[in-house]
C-alpha cells in the first residue's frame, strides 16, 4: 500500500497567462479541474459576476444548446460541471469545477481527460454568443434564475442569519455583501454589457487553475495549453481587501420571520487573518472557544444549561470574523447570550485547562491532515495561501498548532472584539 | 478472515464474523491518510414495536431511537468526546428509520480510536437525571428540523404517501413523544437492539487488515454478551398499497414554494440482488425522465418552474419504496402538470436508446466518483448489507441493466394513482 502523502504539493507554472497547479495522485478515481478567476468584492462588480456563473454554465460555442451540452457531459462518463461564486473575505471568486472518472476504471478507453480540457477551455474562452453579446434568451433565464437563489436564502434560517448579521456588522464595507449579488442590480445588465465585462476578467484579473489527479504533469500543461487559451493582457492589480476597523460600541438587532426556533448569532471581529503569523493560534483559540464538542459552547450551552442542540463557533479567515452560532428557544435568550459571552471571556483571561489546549490542538490537527484526503479542500487550502499572499505548507501549519501555547491563545483572543448580537425570532410579542 | 478483491474498481474488502456474531469489514484504501469507522446497528425510528422471543409485545415512544443514540455518549467516569479529541479523532452519530450508527474519523492511533467507539456503545449508562436533560436538547434539534422547509416539504411527503408504516412518523419523534422516554425504556431498546449479532463494523482507510481485525477480536472477546443472540421480532402495520393523501400543504418562511411529488412502490418485500436490482433500474429510468439531459428538465427550467434545486431520488427499504421528484417553482400546480404530462408521453412512446445509454454512463461515472469518499462507501456499504445487498455489486448490476427493464419498471412504478404531492409555500403566498 502507498505510504499516505503528509504534504499539500502542487507543481506551478504558468500557461497561456494562467497560474497552473497540478498534483499528481493515485488516491483518486477521478481528476478534479478547478479554475479560479479572482475578482475584488464589491457592489459594482458583484452582481455581474455571479451572473456570469449562471450564464457562461449554459451553452457554449460548440454546444449552443444546453440540453446538449448536458448530454455531452453524461457521455463523458457523467463528467460533473458546475460554476459558483464564492466569497473569501472581500474578493469574489469565480470557480469553474469539472471532474472526470479516471478512464482506467472505465471497461471502454475513451481519452476523457482530453476532452474534459477541451471542454472547460470551451466553457470559458467560447462561451455561446449571439452578436458579441450573450444570448438575451439564456441571460433572461439565468437573471430570474438568480434572483430566486437570492430569494431563497431565507430558506436556510441558519445562512440567513449569517447574512443578516454580516449585514449588519459591515454596513459600509463590502464584506456586507452577498456573494450572489443584488436583485436590484439585475435590470440593468444586458447581454453586450455583460460579455465586455466577462471579457476584461477573464484578460487581466488573477485565474489559477488547479489539478488533482493520476495525472502527469508534462501531459496536463500540454492539454492547458491547446484547449485553454484565452487572451491574457497585463494583469490588474485588484484593490486591498479587508481592512480592519475597530469596534465603537457592541449592537442588538432583533429580526422577525415565522421561526419556531430563535437563531442566536454573536458576531467578533478578530483582527487576525489568514496571512499574519498569528493565524494558528487564531485557530486554536476557536477551537477552544467553539470548534468542537469538548469545546467550551458546546459543553456549556448544551451539555451543562441543555439551552440547544447546536452551540459552535466559526470563522471566517481572511477577513477576520469569529461568529458564535446557536438555535434557541427564545425565552431563553438573555441566559445564552450571557453564558456565550462568558465562554469568550474565559478564553481572553486565559482559564483554559491544559486538557483543553491538548484537545483542541489534537483535532485540528487531525482536522487539517483530513483535508489531504480530499481533491477538493487540497485546492482550497493551496488557494487560501495565494489569495492571501501567505503561502504554508501543511506541515507548517501543523507545526504552527503544536507550537501554540496558552500565552499565544491569550494574545489572539485579547484582539478579539465583540461586534454585533444578533437575533433572529418569532413574530410573537416581546421576549 | 476473509478476502474479497473487486479488480475493476481496484478495492479490496476483508471481512469475518466474530463468534458474538458481530460482523466486521475493513477496507484498506491506498494513500489515504485518514480513516473513518462506522458502528451501526440495524435498528431505527421505525423499530418502535418489537418482541424477543418467549417476550412480551412491547411498544416504545416514538423518537427513542435517536434518543438512546443522544444517550450513548453519556458516561459515569468520563466525556467520550473528549476520549476521542484526546487522540484527535472526531465523532458523530446519526440515526435513520432503520439504522443507528456511530463514527469517528482519524488520521492517526486507529487502534486506540476503534477500541474507544466499540466501548462506548457497549457501556450504556442513562440516569433519570441525563434523561431528563436530554429532553432540553432534542427539543431544540426538532425545533430546527420545525423550521427547515426541505425536511417539511420531504416528512409531510411520506405522511401522505404512507398510511400506517412508521416511516410516516419522525425519527426524532416529537417534544409530547420524547417526554415519555425513561431510563428504562432506553434500557429495554437498548439490550434488544446492540446486540452485537444486530451490528455491523466497517472501518476504511488508512491501515493494516490483518493488526486491526486483531485489535477488534481481542475487544469483543473481553466482553461477555447474552449467548444466544436475541432473535429480534419486528412488527409492521400492513401498509396498504394506496395512498394516504393525494396532497398536503403546509406553511413556513420561504423564498419560493416548494413541491415534491413521491411515487409510491406498491409491491416491496425484495432483497437482496432482487432489491439492488430494482434501485439501479428506478435511478435510470428517474435520470432519463428527470435528469438535466432531459427534454422536461430543459423545458421546466426555461419556463422558470424549477431551479437548480429540482432533484429526484429513489429509496428502496424491504418494506416501503418511493420516488421522489421536484424542488423550489414560483408554480406548483403547474410543475405538477407538466411532469405528469412527460410521464405520460413517455409511456406512450417509450425510452430511447440512446437516452438509456447516456444515463448508463452518467450513473457508472457517479458511483466511480462516490468510491473517492470513503464516508459514502462506509454508509452506502453498512445500509447495503442489512439489506442483503452488495455495495460493490453495483457497478456489474449498473452495466447488466436492459431498456427493456427500465421501460417495464416504468410501467410499474409511475403511476398516477400512486403519486402523492407535498406543497410548502410561505403564509404570504398562501392561495
Amino acid at each position: 500500500m502507498a505510504a499516505p502523502a503528509k504534504e499539500i504539493s502542487f507543481q506551478s507554472s504558468q500557461v497561456n497567462g494562467l497560474n497552473l497547479h497540478i498534483m499528481p495522485t493515485e488516491k483518486f478515481k477521478t481528476t478534479t479541474i478547478v479554475v479560479m478567476i479572482e475578482q475584488e468584492l464589491s457592489q459594482a462588480y458583484v452582481t455581474k459576476t455571479a451572473l456570469l456563473a449562471h450564464v457562461l454554465k449554459r451553452a457554449t460555442a460548440r454546444f449552443p444548446d444546453t440540453r446538449k451540452l448536458s448530454e455531452h457531459l453524461d457521455m463523458l462518463y457523467g463528467a460533473i460541471f458546475d460554476i459558483d461564486v464564492v466569497k473569501k473575505g472581500e474578493r469574489q471568486i469565480l470557480q469553474v469545477y469539472l471532474e472526470v472518472p479516471n478512464e482506467k476504471y472505465l471497461s471502454d478507453s475513451v481519452p476523457l481527460l482530453e476532452q474534459a480540457f477541451q471542454f472547460a477551455g470551451e466553457v470559458l474562452v467560447h462561451p455561446y454568443l449571439e452578436n458579441h453579446a450573450f444570448s438575451e434568451k439564456y441571460l433572461n433565464t439565468e437573471k430570474e434564475s438568480l434572483r430566486k437563489r437570492i430569494e431563497s436564502l431565507i430558506d436556510d434560517k441558519m445562512r440567513y442569519a449569517n447574512q443578516r448579521i454580516t449585514e449588519e456588522m459591515f454596513k459600509d464595507e463590502p464584506f456586507s455583501l452577498l456573494v450572489y449579488g443584488r436583485r436590484e442590480d439585475l435590470a440593468a445588465i444586458d447581454g453586450a454589457g455583460l460579455y465586455r465585462y466577462y471579457q476584461e476578467l477573464l484578460s487581466r484579473n488573477p485565474i489559477d487553475v488547479f489539478v488533482v489527479g493520476d495525472v502527469e504533469s508534462a501531459q496536463i500543461q500540454e492539454y492547458v495549453k491547446a484547449h485553454v487559451k484565452p487572451e491574457r493582457r497585463q494583469p490588474v492589480t485588484l484593490p486591498p481587501a479587508n481592512a480592519q476597523k475597530d469596534v465603537q460600541q457592541v449592537r442588538e438587532v432583533v429580526d422577525r420571520l415565522d421561526v419556531s426556533q430563535g437563531k442566536l448569532n454573536i458576531g467578533c471581529r478578530t483582527h487576525v487573518t489568514y496571512k499574519d503569523d498569528d493565524y494558528p493560534a487564531l485557530q486554536v483559540c476557536n477551537g477552544i472557544l467553539g470548534g468542537f464538542p469538548h469545546s467550551k459552547l458546546f459543553i456549556n450551552v448544551r451539555e451543562k444549561a441543555s439551552l440547544a442542540y447546536y452551540a459552535v463557533s466559526r470563522l471566517e479567515s481572511h477577513k477576520g470574523v469569529l461568529m458564535m452560532m446557536s438555535g434557541i428557544d427564545v425565552a431563553n435568550y438573555e441566559r445564552a447570550v450571557s453564558i456565550m459571552k462568558e465562554q469568550l471571556e474565559q478564553v481572553k483571561a486565559g482559564k483554559i485547562s491544559d486538557e483543553e489546549l491538548n484537545l483542541t490542538k489534537a483535532t485540528l490537527t487531525n482536522q487539517f491532515r483530513e483535508l489531504l484526503d480530499s481533491a477538493r479542500m487540497m485546492i482550497d487550502f493551496t488557494y487560501n495561501g495565494l489569495l492571501s499572499g501567505r503561502k504554508r505548507l501543511l506541515t507548517e501549519m501543523l507545526q504552527a498548532f503544536a507550537d501554540t501555547t496558552l500565552e499565544d491563545v491569550k494574545r489572539v483572543a485579547d484582539k478579539i472584539q465583540l461586534d454585533t448580537i444578533y437575533l433572529l425570532r418569532d413574530r410573537k410579542e416581546s421576549v | 478472515m476473509q478476502t474479497t478483491t473487486f479488480q475493476q474498481v481496484n478495492e479490496t474488502l476483508y471481512s469475518e464474523q466474530l463468534p458474538n456474531g458481530l460482523k466486521v469489514y475493513l477496507l484498506p484504501k491506498m494513500g489515504f491518510g485518514k480513516t473513518y469507522a462506522v458502528f451501526t446497528t440495524r435498528y431505527g425510528s421505525i423499530d418502535s414495536h418489537f418482541r424477543i422471543s418467549g417476550g412480551a409485545e412491547v411498544h416504545v415512544p416514538d423518537g427513542i431511537a435517536h434518543f438512546l443514540e443522544h444517550k450513548m455518549f453519556d458516561k459515569q467516569d468520563r466525556d467520550v468526546f473528549q476520549d476521542f479529541s484526546r487522540n484527535g479523532a472526531s465523532c458523530n452519530a446519526f440515526t435513520t428509520f432503520n439504522r443507528t450508527a456511530y463514527l469517528f474519523s482519524c488520521t492517526d492511533l486507529v487502534e486506540e480510536n476503534l477500541n474507544i467507539l466499540l466501548d462506548f456503545v457497549q457501556e450504556p449508562y442513562f440516569t433519570e437525571q441525563s434523561v431528563e436533560k436530554e429532553k432540553g436538547i432534542i427539543g431544540q434539534e426538532i425545533r430546527m428540523y420545525d423550521d427547515n422547509p426541505d425536511w417539511k416539504v420531504y416528512t409531510s411527503l411520506l405522511k401522505a404517501m404512507y398510511r400506517e408504516h412508521p416511516v410516516r412518523i419522525e425519527i426524532a419523534g416529537t417534544v409530547e413523544s420524547i417526554a415519555k422516554i425513561t431510563k428504562d425504556t432506553l434500557y429495554q431498546c437498548y439490550e434488544t437492539f446492540y446486540h452485537p449479532s444486530n451490528m455491523i463494523l466497517f472501518v476504511v482507510g488508512s491501515f493494516d487488515p490483518e493488526a486491526i481485525m486483531q485489535a477488534v477480536r481481542k475487544n469483543q472477546a473481553g466482553k461477555s454478551f447474552s449467548s444466544p443472540a436475541p432473535k429480534i421480532e419486528r412488527f409492521f402495520p400492513q401498509e396498504p398499497a394506496a395512498l394516504a393523501q393525494k396532497q398536503v400543504e403546509n406553511h413556513l418562511a420561504v423564498g419560493l414554494p416548494k413541491c415534491m411529488i413521491g411515487f409510491k412502490d406498491a409491491h416491496v418485500g425484495l432483497s437482496g440482488e432482487a432489491l439492488l436490482r430494482r434501485e439501479m433500474t428506478t435511478k435510470l429510468l428517474l435520470d432519463i425522465l428527470f435528469g438535466t439531459s432531459s427534454a422536461l428538465y430543459q423545458k421546466l427550467y426555461e419556463a422558470g418552474l424549477i431551479t437548480e434545486s429540482f432533484d429526484y431520488d429513489y429509496t428502496c427499504e424491504q418494506d416501503y419504496a418511493y420516488s421522489l421528484v421536484g424542488g423550489d417553482t414560483p408554480d406548483p400546480e403547474r410543475l405538477k402538470e407538466m411532469i405528469q404530462q412527460e410521464i405520460s408521453h413517455y409511456l406512450q412512446t417509450g425510452i430511447a436508446q440512446d437516452e438509456f445509454e447516456r444515463s448508463k454512463r452518467k450513473k457508472i461515472g457517479h458511483f466511480l466518483r462516490s468510491l473517492n469518499s470513503i464516508e459514502y462507501i462506509a454508509n452506502q456499504f453498512t445500509s447495503y448489507t442489512f439489506n442483503g445487498t452488495d455495495l460493490f455489486a453495483v457497478l456489474p448490476v449498473l452495466e447488466s441493466i436492459t431498456l427493456q427493464e427500465v421501460t417495464e419498471r416504468m410501467g410499474e412504478h409511475l403511476r398516477f394513482d400512486q403519486m402523492a404531492v407535498s406543497i410548502v409555500r410561505s403564509a404570504a403566498n398562501r392561495e
